[in-house]
């Protein structure tokens, strides 16, 4: 049974490189080729790869924000990735001893490194998420639905509910359920969505109106939902100095 | 060639008596001088003053530009020796002029009263000679510090120039060999190109010699540095030129245009799926050579935009200090950015000959 590989580069000839180089060892099989994060991700819900070859630098989604969706798979493939220059990025990733290849890879590296392939554990995915968003929010949600990775664009999203074991994502399409606790999303979306009630996040953009009711309820109204959104009593400020500031 | 007769110039502390702003500037310390002498003794009418100050300019002035002509024509000699030599060869030189100087003027203002051996003749003779060679002690001392100065000056000017020469990024240097080691079994042929324009690339940014290139050279440059990324990038890279207005024969300093067109790359084309099209135009008015570049940039804000962006202000902020190492206010480098798009333009004056830093 041959090891299945993922190969993602944005480079045609850097692919074809992987390939010819890949193709020369033994037991191991190319399944398919991505040229960027997004359809990375997607090659991996159609094949199921055991190893993905991981450019860093690519448009659209990057290698480091894919591999940490791909990393919250039931059981991940490894990740190995590929870099022409010692990354700001892959430094930091050094002390997780996470896989990686320098370019122009040679040969015997590349064996070797796809011998010992291991996957991902849990601690390495939450250092590759934390460490991406420490710059800039992620610009999607990734959920595991039947096995696959399920990407939501943030701007999609209406709002986090926190309701027994999960957490609901409300969003354009629907609902979906993700293990991230609360805390750890109004992290990674402090300046997108904010905290309005001990188990709610709402998206700012959505915000439309906020209104008291006869109870002396506090509501907060969405552009696309018609349910209402109980704000408490403790984040009542912090809300109110937000829509003043944003609208 | 070039070099070594400049250098030799740099030898001698002497500047160039020959130079008409060299003899004005000799004209004016000796009238200062001139002024000093009248205005020193007391107890003179004014009348008397006037008059001795108009003798004592005429003196002086025979002095000083007697020596500017010795100078400029011992000028040749003096520059085979070291300075400490020359300085005290120009030095006799200058009071050799003082005792000429003094003759003639025994001999055709006061010949009336002339008698050698009176002692008002030796008393003239020595105060003068002395008062010259105290003036001139100073004065040669002051163009030996100034020497000092500007070397010290233009070598830190060189110094810095050199640190600021660009710098290809080291990302560039190992995609393009990972692009070369992929083209190497299929395509031989096209990767001994993108060696050779590799090497050209390399050899240009490592060149501290020459302070200008041609921009017709710099253009070659960046033509091959786009080949190699047009390698890379394939469809998704796609350049438009329009640069037949600008004379190919401007002296620029080199890679000034190169880098501008790496961070269009970097930044621009690199993170759009699709890529884009970069546009290069160049416009020459009023002796001015204006070169634009453009790119789309990315509308998504991903992760690595911010960090991205800092490196791009570091080749932004180099190349202004070189444009103003080199043409001071004239060379400038300015950015416009909007949502979607990025735009610097270049603008140097048109010069198409070297001029030397030393003669000024």
């Amino acid at each position: 049974m041959n090891m299945k590989i993922l190969i993602v580069d944005d480079e045609q000839l850097a692919r074809t490189r992987l390939r010819q180089m890949t193709e020369k060892l033994p037991g191991f099989e190319i399944i398919a080729e991505a040229s960027n994060g997004l359809n990375a991700i997607k090659e991996v819900n159609q094949h199921q790869p055991d190893i993905v070859l991981m450019d860093i630098r690519m448009p659209g989604m990057d290698g480091l924000e894919a591999a940490s969706h791909i990393g919250k798979l039931e059981s991940p493939p490894a990740i190995i990735f590929t870099t022409a220059y010692n990354d700001y990025a892959l430094q930091a990733f050094n002390c997780h001893a996470i896989n990686y290849l320098l370019k122009p890879i040679r040969q015997e590296q590349l064996h070797s490194a796809l011998s010992e392939a291991t996957k991902l554990n849990r601690a390495q995915t939450s250092a590759l998420s934390t460490k991406e968003h420490e710059d800039n929010e992620p610009r999607h949600v990734s959920v595991r639905q039947k096995g696959n990775i399920i990407l939501i664009p943030t701007t999609d999203i209406y709002y986090f509910l926190a309701e027994h074991k999960y957490v609901t994502i409300g969003h354009k399409e629907g609902l979906a359920l993700t293990e991230e606790p609360l805390t750890t999303l109004e992290q990674q979306f402090s300046s997108s969505f904010i905290r309005i009630h001990r188990n709610a996040l709402i998206a700012i953009h959505q915000i439309m109106s906020l209104e008291k009711t006869k109870d002396g309820l506090s509501l907060i109204r969405l552009r696309d939902l018609d349910k209402p959104f109980e704000v408490s009593r403790r984040l009542l400020p912090t809300v109110r100095q937000l829509i003043k500031n944003h609208l | 060639m070039q070099e070594m007769t400049n250098q030799f110039e740099d030898e001698l502390f002497l500047p160039d008596f020959c130079a008409i702003r060299m003899v004005f500037v000799v004209i004016i310390i000796a009238q200062l001088a001139a002024f000093v002498i009248a205005l020193a003794p007391l107890n003179v009418p004014l009348d008397d003053r006037l008059y001795d100050l108009g003798m004592i300019s005429l003196f002086v002035q025979w002095c000083a530009l007697g020596s500017c002509s010795i100078l400029c024509i011992a000028r040749r000699y003096l520059k085979r020796l070291n300075n400490t030599e020359a300085g005290l060869i120009s030095y006799l030189l200058i009071l050799l002029v003082a005792v000429v100087v003094n003759e003639l003027a025994l001999h055709l203002v006061y010949s009336s009263q002339f008698d050698d051996t009176s002692t008002w003749v030796w008393h003239f003779r020595i105060r003068n000679l002395a008062i010259t060679a105290l003036i001139a002690a100073p004065i040669l001392r002051y163009f030996y510090v100034q020497h000092l100065w500007r070397r010290n000056v233009r070598a830190e000017s060189n110094s810095r120039l050199q640190a600021l020469q660009a710098r290809i990024r080291p990302h560039f240097l190992f995609n393009s060999m990972n692009t070369i080691a992929s083209l190497i079994p299929q395509q031989p042929e096209q990767a001994e190109e993108a060696v050779h324009n590799l090497a050209d690339l390399f050899r240009a940014s490592l060149d501290h010699k020459n302070k200008f290139i041609t921009l017709q050279d710099e253009i070659f440059l960046c033509r091959q540095y786009l080949e190699i990324e047009c390698l890379r990038l394939g469809e998704r890279l796609k350049i438009n030129w329009n640069i037949e207005s600008l004379p190919d024969d401007a002296l620029m300093p080199p890679l000034l245009i190169q880098p501008l067109l790496e961070n269009a790359i970097y930044h621009g084309i690199e993170p759009i799926m699709q890529g884009g099209t970069i546009e290069i135009k160049g416009v020459y008015e009023r002796n001015l050579l204006l070169i634009e570049i453009s790119n789309p940039v990315s509308t998504e804000t991903s992760g690595q935009q911010s960090l991205r962006s800092s490196g791009h202000h570091i080749a932004i902020k180099n190349i202004r200090e070189r444009l103003d190492a080199v043409y001071s206010s004239l060379g400038t480098l300015t950015v416009q950015h909007n949502h979607d798009h990025y735009k610097v333009t270049l603008s140097f004056p048109y010069k198409n000959e070297y001029e030397d830093p030393n003669r000024r």
